[in-house]
């Protein structure tokens, strides 16, 4: 009776966490650390975009002030 | 009846790894716990379960798992140096059919202990584990405890569910893993999020605490008083009141006194005078006998080596004659007595380099449990706040383990070998974040840096 209630009580635990476990969108990719991932690509598309921005512009604008310069 | 209740259960978990292959993880170690096959009667004692489930699990992770952040460990370098070490004392051992015998479950534990970590790669699926390892725990504890309130107990009388007296169905080894996992499941109450916060949780980890306390109780077994020792005064350090944490625990301690049977009172009392037990006494005499056979084989003599040991020891031995009582020093022979102590089991089986390896293993377990406390220990986020608590109580899981394996054979002992690797995960996943928040930072500084270029160039 006491083994039996035992079993019922830990089983049933068990089967409902990992039911929980598999319904759960973090079980296999960790939402932090994609979250820190994510931040970290969008950073670096963002420095890469605004440094070839700025390369652009810095450029242009070197070229452009002798011709502007020029008469 | 049981066997099909167990075969239900494991066809629902093999079903559900269809899904998240990690579920099989899970099984493996639900199945190396309980031992559903030892516990039914019929079909399911035929059927190799553990060999299943670790195929499942293996299999699993190697062919559909995203092993993202799986990481290749110095401590499990070190369990796979001592796998590697033990199959080579098991083919020069003095007892080599013995020795394969032990050989046979200790590779087993040793390889999915290193295999396990790899498998750990979120914060769910490190509180999976850790539930799922409480709750298998928790059916033998719960079972054992309700037989001591309602009248069973006694050193060796308790029936467990398997009555043979073997893995963690002997009673000083379940009381230690009972012991040791106590903060392991009020981390679970204070930052679980599969079981979140809620009066019943709490309400079924206090009865569940109280039936680890009475495990040792039932049992008689003396390590299990030192376990609870031992915990009580690691917690100490977590505690803010700490005068009024000694005070209850005294009140505690004597108001349970009056409840404890004579037999309880007798067999702890060997605890301090050990020349009174036999059991007690053989041990400091087999404890001599490996420091004297390891000098003349300091590689060690293969697992099952206590075999050959031989010795005598005197041992008082009361007579009561009427109203007088004499004591008797008698000379007892005894032969091919266990060595009763992880760290002598590792010394005579595998060698000063076996027990070098062991210990280095479970030392750096409590530093890198250490270390991770002081990183974590401020972290305030959501996110992050449960790291620190969770290496303390795998910290806490240790030591009572250690305490319990001094006077224990339990060097292999699989439960402990998953929290081994459970730390491991765990030190591995704080890496990770560490590198990611890193990672983060240097490329905001680099946006920053770029962005100020883009102001300087726009304003010129």
């Amino acid at each position: 009776m006491i083994d039996t209630f035992a079993l019922a009580l830990g089983h049933g635990l068990l089967a409902f966490a990992m039911l929980r476990l598999v319904m759960r969108a973090g079980l296999d990719e960790d939402p932090l650390i994609d979250s820190l991932t994510a931040e970290t690509k969008s950073n670096r598309k963002q420095a890469s975009a605004a440094g070839r921005n700025a390369a652009r512009r810095a450029a242009r604008g070197e070229s452009d002030v002798p011709e502007e310069a020029a008469p | 009846m049981k066997d099909l209740f167990f075969l239900t259960f494991i066809a629902y978990v093999l079903l559900l790894g269809l899904r998240r292959p990690f579920i099989w993880v899970l099984l493996y170690i639900y199945i190396d716990i309980l031992s559903p096959q030892r516990i039914g009667y019929s079909i399911i004692t035929s059927l190799p379960l553990s060999l299943i489930a670790f195929a499942a699990a293996f299999g699993g992770w190697l062919a559909l798992d995203r092993k993202e952040g799986a990481r290749f460990t110095l401590r499990q370098g070190l369990m796979l140096a001592l796998l590697a070490y033990c199959w080579w004392t098991t083919g020069n051992a003095d007892f080599p059919e013995e020795a394969l015998t032990k050989w046979d479950w200790v590779w087993k534990a040793l390889l999915f202990a290193i295999f396990l970590p790899l498998t750990l790669t979120t914060r769910a699926r490190i509180e999976g584990l850790a539930l799922s390892l409480v709750l298998s725990v928790a059916m033998i504890v719960i079972a054992t405890g309700l037989k001591v309130v309602t009248g069973g107990g006694g050193y060796g009388e308790l029936n467990f569910f398997v009555d043979d007296n073997s893995g963690i169905y002997e009673s000083s080894t379940l009381a230690t893993v009972a012991i040791g996992l106590i903060p392991l499941l009020w981390w679970l109450v204070r930052h679980g999020t599969i079981f979140p916060k809620h009066w019943s949780v709490t309400l079924f980890a206090a009865a569940l605490t109280f039936a680890a306390f009475l495990v040792p109780i039932g049992t008689e077994a003396r390590t299990g008083l030192l376990c609870i020792a031992a915990l009580a005064i690691m917690m100490l350090r977590y505690t803010k009141r700490r005068l009024l944490f000694i005070a209850g625990a005294g009140v505690l301690g004597l108001t349970a006194l009056p409840f404890l049977p004579q037999s309880y009172y007798d067999r702890m009392a060997t605890i301090a005078e050990p020349g009174r037990d036999e059991s007690a006494s053989t041990r400091v005499a087999v404890w001599n006998w490996t420091l004297d056979y390891v000098q003349t084989k300091p590689l060690g003599g293969g697992f099952d080596a206590y075999r050959s040991n031989r010795f005598t020891y005197t041992m008082p031995v009361k007579k009561t004659d009427g109203n007088t009582t004499t004591i008797e020093y008698t000379e007892v022979e005894d032969k091919a007595r266990a060595f009763h102590s992880s760290i002598f089991e590792m010394l005579g089986e595998q060698g000063w380099p076996g027990l070098a390896i062991w210990a280095l293993l479970h030392l750096s377990g409590l530093w890198q449990m250490e270390r991770i406390q002081r990183r974590w220990k401020k972290a305030d986020e959501e996110a992050t706040r449960w790291i620190a608590p969770l290496a303390g109580a795998l910290q806490m899981g240790a030591v009572i383990y250690l305490v319990g394996a001094t006077f224990q054979g339990i060097a292999y002992q699989p439960v402990m070998l998953m929290l081994v690797g459970l730390q491991i995960g765990l030190a591995t996943y704080c890496l990770r974040i560490d590198s990611a928040q890193a990672n983060l930072a240097r490329s905001a500084s680099r946006r920053a840096a770029a962005d100020g270029q883009m102001r300087g160039a726009v304003a010129a």
